[in-house]
């Protein structure tokens, strides 16, 4: 039945997620842009709250994750600040993709380390979805993974791997095929990296227009061979299209989050901003710039809900997929269009780096 | 709990609907356009399966479910319609635009009265009449005026672009009784069809929603009973802005018919990629308009939950006139962009019904930009409801 309201339970937990992005990462956006990185003392606070831990108790989690609540809160992380809430979903990512396409030998093996209650928040995970030749949808996976007597021959790139270079867990998403014969797409599938892996080469991405508390790495595998026990679970299961999509669920929420965050900047400096004798939200050219912002976040939000309830039900690969990724597209569309606004009813103050505004403009316009 | 599946009344509804609008609606549709005329059979054939039909179905359902949700159910089954034809859909008999302020505005006796004429099987309909050739957005404007002379109000004024207004048994009409009052001198009469002095003007030539009936209303010492006054209820009697805020609860539906209108063109441009495209068409082309219809699929669904998003909170009684207006500015907008992209998509090739329909679509399409409060009042509405500590003029 129709319903648009959070539980109670998830409210309260929405509310604690922005508070610590209110008190957390809102303040520290700027720092944690020069060091592209995020400070110990947050993941720990993080990791504190469970927030960051969401998978079973046994593992040492704080239970298995609803993608809905789990939206909401990355919304609310994004709002405190874009590039440090990738950083933590990317970081995420990894042991998640573990626990949705990992056997549970695997899952075994690699969750604990995350879910250690002293220790378990210095870890990062990641996972690499996006190449040099595409973007952030299934399709344009082509990572190619060949069979091998004892294992994989992985050949191909990988951009934009949040952690990519320190991480403690490296997934990748590729393309299996079993035979020489096989057509070139092959099975989507999801491979654990070891420290030290041969024909992979890591390069850090330094320059970067936006996401930078994200540190991210390319990846550029040539002829890199993997062990058997590599591949999680099986190619082509379900679990991996659910990782993957839930990935891409959570970058249309921190898109959302990063244009509400933009949203209501503006429209507390159009409130006060003076110009001709009246705040300037009182003239319809600023006004319906913001009303039309809020619309749009409006409808992005819903479609990223709806993509998310689908997740929670386990609906269909198929179904997840369209889902997830027209979310993703509409969101962070509409994020840079806000982003892109907020800037214009701010005026040349928009442009400085005193107002977070241009920051979040080129996190949304690095979201691609 | 956040929920997007439908419940099995919601269900219902739609298939319902459609049924309706893919049997009785499609296949009038490029005559009715064509002509301006209606025949009479469809207004039985909708008498019985919408009224008799899907009513009472939902109103079964709905209690079955036990929660209010008559603008869910509405605005589920109103996309159907417009899928069906937005024009036909204007003119379901029904007391249509009249029942919002009779229900919130009218004593349980003038309830009982009003509607009641609506339940005999017959064929009725209803109007709404605020909009004149003076003002349209500025309804505080009006010039039409009531006085009150012994047992009756007498109205004198002229509205205009009034949807049924040549057939509607019922014109709730909005007059000033004291123009210095500005809006809240402004109140709802109800005007039966017949009274002396209520005359038809003209029937307005459109750009498209040909088949809906436009029409020009003229008072001239129009002379209706006391009780036709519809004063507000209870205690609190609120008048203008309480009858005003009956049009809130009207936006989705018009949102609602928008995104059913924007659903036909995108669902017949892929379809006319897929069964109507010219040989030696170039096939990157059909690639590019091919990723343009996925957004504009999405676009759609986002339209489709606002609508839904703002029904819902109707049915929870939770207030909701920005999210209303949300609904309506971005349905208003999609539709106008959906049909532009089908006619331009489409316009290769032979001529064909689907083209025609498209066409049609494209013309229906600009007035819900326009009707049931601009694109500019929406926008005007939501900053209000942003900012409510500052005027926005
Ligand atoms: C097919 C059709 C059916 C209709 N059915 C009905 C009906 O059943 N009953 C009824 O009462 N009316 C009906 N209307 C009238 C409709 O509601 C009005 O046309 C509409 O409200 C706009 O009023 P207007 O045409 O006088 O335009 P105006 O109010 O003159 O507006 C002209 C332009 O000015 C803009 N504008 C006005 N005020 C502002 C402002 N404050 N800020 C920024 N821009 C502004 C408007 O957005 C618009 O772009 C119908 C209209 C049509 C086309």
């Amino acid at each position: 039945m129709l319903d648009f309201a959070p539980t109670e339970e998830q409210e309260e937990i929405r509310k604690l997620a922005q508070s610590i992005a209110l008190d957390h990462l809102r303040p520290h956006a700027r720092k944690a842009e020069a060091e592209h990185d995020s400070p110990n003392e947050l993941r720990l606070t993080l990791a504190q709250t469970g927030l960051t831990t969401p998978f079973p108790e046994e593992y040492g989690g704080s239970g298995p994750l609803e993608a809905v609540t789990y939206t909401l809160i990355a919304e609310e992380l994004a709002y405190g600040d874009p590039g440090l809430a990738l950083n933590i979903v990317g970081s995420l990512m990894g042991p998640l993709t573990v626990w949705l396409a990992g056997s549970r030998e695997q899952q075994e093996r690699y969750l604990p380390t995350f879910g250690d209650s002293t220790s378990g928040y210095l870890q990062r995970g990641s996972l690499a979805f996006a190449e040099r030749t595409g973007g952030y949808t299934l399709a344009d996976i082509h990572l190619q993974a060949r069979r091998t007597s004892d294992g994989y021959l992985l050949n191909g790139t990988k951009r934009d791997v949040v952690h990519g270079q320190r991480a403690d867990l490296r997934v990748v998403l590729a393309r299996l095929s079993e035979h020489e014969s096989e057509s070139p797409e092959g099975k989507l599938c999801a491979f654990v990296l070891s420290g030290a892996q041969e024909g992979l080469s890591i390069q850090a991405e330094e320059e970067k227009l936006g996401l930078q508390a994200a540190p991210s790495a390319t990846y550029l595998f040539n002829q890199a061979q993997l062990p058997a026990e590599a591949l999680l679970g099986e190619a082509g299961s379900s679990g991996v299209v659910r990782a993957a999509t839930l990935y891409q669920i959570l970058r249309a929420a921190i898109a959302c989050g990063t244009a509400r965050a933009a949203f209501e900047y503006c429209s507390a400096y159009a409130r006060e901003r003076i110009a001709f004798g009246r705040p300037i939200v009182s003239y319809q050219g600023i006004a319906f710039i913001i009303a039309e912002m809020a619309m749009k976040l409006d409808a992005a939000r819903l479609l990223t809900w709806r993509a998310a309830c689908s997740w929670d039900r386990g609906e269909a690969d198929e179904t997840l997929i369209h889902e997830a990724e027209s979310a993703q597209r509409q969101a962070v569309k509409m994020a840079q269009a806000a982003t892109t606004d907020a800037i214009q009813v701010m005026g040349g103050a928009g442009f400085m780096q005193d107002h977070p505004a241009e920051m979040w403009m080129r996190d949304a316009a690095a979201m691609e | 709990m956040i929920d997007f599946t439908l419940s099995k009344a919601q269900q219902a509804a739609r298939d319902y609907a459609h049924q309706v609008a893919l049997e009785e609606m499609r296949p009038l549709s490029l005559e009715c356009d064509r002509t301006e005329e209606i025949p009479e059979s469809f207004f039985w054939n909708m008498q019985r399966r919408y009224w008799g039909g899907a009513a009472a179905q939902a109103r079964a359902y709905g209690q079955d479910e036990g929660v209010k949700q008559e603008n869910l159910l509405s605005v589920i089954s109103q996309e159907e319609m417009a899928w069906g034809d937005a024009a036909l859909a204007t003119a379901i008999p029904g007391p249509g635009l009249a029942a919002p302020p009779i229900l919130s505005q009218g004593t349980p006796e003038q309830q009982a009265r009003f509607l009641s004429i609506y339940m005999d099987g017959q064929l009725h309909w209803g109007a709404l009449a605020l909009t004149e050739p003076g003002i349209g957005s500025d309804v505080a404007g009006m010039s039409t005026t009531a006085v009150l002379d012994g047992d009756e109000w007498v109205i004198n004024g002229h509205k205009h672009y009034i949807t049924n207004g040549a057939r509607a048994d019922l014109i709730v009409t909005f007059a000033t009784i004291d123009k210095r009052l500005g809006r809240e001198g402004i109140r709802p009469f109800v005007v039966p069809k017949g009274t002396p002095g209520l005359i038809v003007g003209r029937i307005e030539k459109k750009m498209g929603l040909r088949a809906s009936q436009t029409a020009e209303l003229i008072f001239e010492n129009c002379r209706i009973p006391k009780e036709n006054l519809l004063a507000g209820r209870g205690e609190k009697k609120e008048g203008f802005k309480a009858a005003m805020g009956t049009l809130d609860a009207t936006r989705p539906m018009v949102g609602a018919l928008a995104v059913g209108i924007a659903r036909a063109a995108y669902e017949a441009a892929c379809e006319w990629l897929r069964e109507e495209l010219p040989a030696g068409y170039p096939p990157h082309k059909r690639r590019a308009w091919e990723e343009e219809l996925k957004e504009l699929g999405q676009e759609i669904e986002m339209a489709r939950f606002l609508v839904w998003r703002a029904a819902w909170m109707a049915d929870r009684r939770i207030p909701n006139s920005k999210e209303a207006s949300m609904s309506k500015a971005y349905a208003g907008a999609l539709v106008m962009k959906a049909t532009a992209t089908a006619v331009r998509i489409t316009a290769p090739g032979e001529e064909s019904e689907r083209k025609l329909l498209i066409q049609k679509w494209f013309r229906d399409a600009k007035v819900f930009d326009i009707f049931e409060g601009t694109a500019q009042i929406q926008r005007l509405v939501i900053a209000r409801r942003l900012f409510p500590n500052i005027d926005i003029p």
